[in-house]
């Protein structure tokens, strides 16, 4: 683990009647993998959306370096990969990971290496629209990888893939982050996550119930011995 | 070991069985600008709704063309008309106004599709969620949107350009700067739409939802239109500024300034207002106030332009001037023209009185205030009342009254007015005409095979080549 890259305070949404997020406050390690577990609809999507500034926060702030950071000071440091999206349904597969390294400023030095990681080869020449969830999910991961932003926030990375595919794409995951990229990944199946992450933020109703490592969490919750999932219950 | 090679022995790969044959790969020298307008470019080329659209536009304005030449043939003296009738057409108004109107037709039922599918498509692909992350300001996104769909108007343009090669052909003659003007109208009105179609794409969630609102913007210029027919004064004035009274300017070859900048202003405020809302993580009552602010802005410039007058009259047969030796006798008139018309706005010679005279008048005399007067919009029960029906003249307080409509009628009031001697008549300078007696010979075949068959073709090949 590293630096503190990033500190999240004070984070609320509302959609009209309905607190979607609640003053939550986090942070976030450089290099670190970072799983935010929650229940489906504990607000996941809306807090990693207003992290990336495409949606508007209600209040909240975002720090690093102890500098303010607003939604466009944010974009050189972090990059939002959506869950559920099919961007460019009638380009290719090829296409799409060529915009994202021109037109997004990815890496082209890891054009390679993340096709292989993701087992896209077959996939180039298809349009994104023909694929299947799974080989959505993974052009999409494909497309977070390329990007050149320090920190990475996945929105259920683990979405639509079997369970091979979900450990070969865990393994690519942490192959990335050993070489310093910040992931911060929301996933709903709590054993994928303690599979993958070195920490933890658990929201629930739109609230933090708790941050840091599986022995941290479970002091939290009093129970020593517990596993993750046990944490996450007691906790939320 | 491994990531050594990763990273210093990739060339074989990259060139390898990781790229396709031919595949150059991401160009780290091209600009964000150049890959969005690149991207745009391929949504376009791999959108359906552009193919019908230039697939439509063929036989369109086939139709239109041969109609067109049909009539101008008749006229002209083919199949017994007598010859010489023909001498008052211009191929402008008996040709081109007719197969251009294919654009007219095609930019208000299919661009708007075209247009919706390439702004709400981002955001329906969830695309737009990662190209925001770019941190290209939105005007730019916009403007690069509206950028490649002009350039697709263009080309869908080209099936009645080609009309010109044919109507050349036939031993037609061609004006420039008319068929300039007509073009420039065409490629106008299609920017109001794409401008249009975007502000609704990006207000709605749903491409149907901002059809819909496209559409009913543009039926309710036509009934801006009918009102201001029926109700003239300002409803009028409103109804002259329609996309449809736009391109029938440019139809007759008369470039106003003020349309032109007014339609510039529109077309870039509905970008705008596209681009505003396309700002998914900005608030809501954010974007309302800059909407707002915009509107304002928007419609200062429009009314501000209301008060600019240049025009330039490109056609040939000057049909939107009174003739030169007359425009040189107005110029010379100095004091302020009022005119009070009591005729209603749905008295045919009302309509005869504004189209022959009073707007080449407006044209030639700067200071001329024109007053309509009636109490009835058809004027049907007002023809007894005293004083319906009579044109009043008021020149720097000397007063004169008539009732002729047409434009030498008019003319020789003010003249009279005026104290100015009416100027001679200059035959010379009068328009002839170009008659023309010939069948649109090859025509069916170009625009109901030829254009079809080749954008069907082409969209084939191109959308299987893209993908």
């Amino acid at each position: 683990m590293g630096f503190m890259l990033l500190e999240v305070a004070g984070f609320c949404k509302r959609f009209g009647r309905i607190t979607a997020l609640k003053d939550v406050g986090f942070h976030v390690e450089a290099g670190e993998v970072l799983g935010l577990i929650g229940p489906n609809g504990a607000g996941k999507s809306t807090l990693f959306e207003c992290l990336a500034g495409v949606l508007p926060a209600d209040s909240g702030a975002v720090r690093a370096g102890g500098a303010v950071l607003d939604e466009r000071a944010r974009r050189p440091l972090l990059f939002y990969v959506p869950d559920g999206i099919a961007p460019w349904p009638q380009q290719p597969v090829r296409w799409a990971l060529d915009y994202t390294i021109g037109f997004l400023g990815g890496r082209g030095d890891l054009r390679v290496e993340v096709i292989e990681q993701l087992a896209l080869e077959a996939l180039l020449p298809q349009t994104i629209g023909t694929l299947s969830k799974g080989q959505r999910k993974r052009v999409l991961l494909a497309i977070g990888l390329l990007t050149a932003q320090p920190a990475l926030l996945i929105d259920e990375p683990f979405d639509g893939l079997d369970l091979r595919q979900a450990r070969e794409i865990a393994a690519a995951l942490r192959t990335h982050a050993a070489r310093g990229r910040t992931l911060f990944l929301s996933i709903h199946q709590i054993g994928d996550a303690a599979r993958l992450c070195d920490r933890f933020v658990l929201l629930s109703g739109g609230r933090v119930c708790g941050e840091g490592t599986v022995a941290q969490l479970a002091a939290l919750a009093k129970r020593p011995d517990g596993d993750l999932e046990e944490v996450f219950l007691a906790l939320t | 070991m491994a990531i050594w090679k990763r990273y210093f022995l990739r060339s074989r790969k990259e060139s390898g069985e990781l790229r396709a044959p031919g595949q150059a790969g991401a160009c780290p020298t091209k600009s964000p600008l150049l890959w969005l307008l690149e991207k745009e470019w391929r949504e376009l080329l791999v959108s359906r709704s552009w193919w019908v659209l230039l697939v439509v536009m063929g036989p369109l304005a086939g139709v239109s063309f041969i109609g067109a030449v049909k009539t101008y043939a008749e006229v002209s003296g083919l199949n017994g008309t007598s010859a010489g009738v023909g001498e008052a057409l211009a191929p402008l108004v008996g040709v081109w106004a007719p197969t251009f109107s294919a654009c007219e037709l095609v930019a208000v039922f299919l661009l708007p599709f075209v247009a919706i599918r390439m702004v709400a498509g981002d955001r329906q692909s969830g695309a737009l969620k990662l190209e925001m992350q770019q941190g290209l300001p939105p005007w730019v996104r916009m403007g690069a949107k509206a950028l490649v769909l002009l350039a697709g108007w263009l080309l869908a343009m080209l099936p009645p350009l080609s009309a010109l090669v044919l109507w050349k052909f036939y031993g037609g003659t061609l004006y420039p700067p008319e068929l300039a003007t007509l073009i420039a109208g065409h490629v106008l009105n299609a920017g109001l739409t794409i401008a249009l179609a975007a502000a609704m794409s990006s207000f709605t969630e749903h491409p149907s939802t901002a059809a819909i609102l496209t559409l009913s913007v543009t039926v309710g210029t036509w009934i801006l239109d009918i009102f201001g027919g029926v109700q003239g004064g300002i409803w009028e004035r409103a109804a002259g500024y329609i996309p449809a009274a736009l391109v029938s300017q440019f139809e007759h070859g008369l470039w106003r300034l003020d349309t032109t900048l007014i339609a510039l202003a529109l077309i870039a405020a509905g970008l705008l207002l596209a681009a505003i809302w396309m700002q998914l993580g900005v608030a809501v009552r954010r974007r309302a106030y800059e909407s707002l602010g915009l509107g304002v802005l928007a419609a200062a410039a429009i009314g501000a332009c209301t008060f600019i007058t240049p025009s330039w009259d490109n056609s040939e047969s000057r049909s939107n001037s009174f003739p030169e030796a007359d425009e040189r006798a107005l110029r010379r008139i100095h004091g302020p023209l009022r005119i009070d018309v009591h005729l209603a706005p749905e008295d045919g010679r009302r309509v005869e009185l504004e189209r022959q005279a009073l707007s080449k008048l407006r044209r030639a005399m700067p200071k001329v205030e024109v007053r309509y007067v009636s109490s009835t919009s058809i004027g049907l029960f007002e023809q007894t009342a005293a004083g319906y029906g009579e044109i009043w003249y008021d020149l720097g307080g000397r007063r004169s009254m008539s009732r002729v409509t047409t434009a030498e009628g008019v003319l020789e009031s003010i003249y009279s007015l005026a104290n100015v001697t009416p100027p001679a008549g200059n035959d010379a300078a009068v328009f002839r005409g170009h008659p023309l007696a010939v069948t649109a010979k090859g025509a069916g075949t170009l625009f109901y095979g030829v254009w079809p068959g080749l954008f069907l073709a082409m969209g084939i090949l191109v959308r299987r080549r893209l993908q």
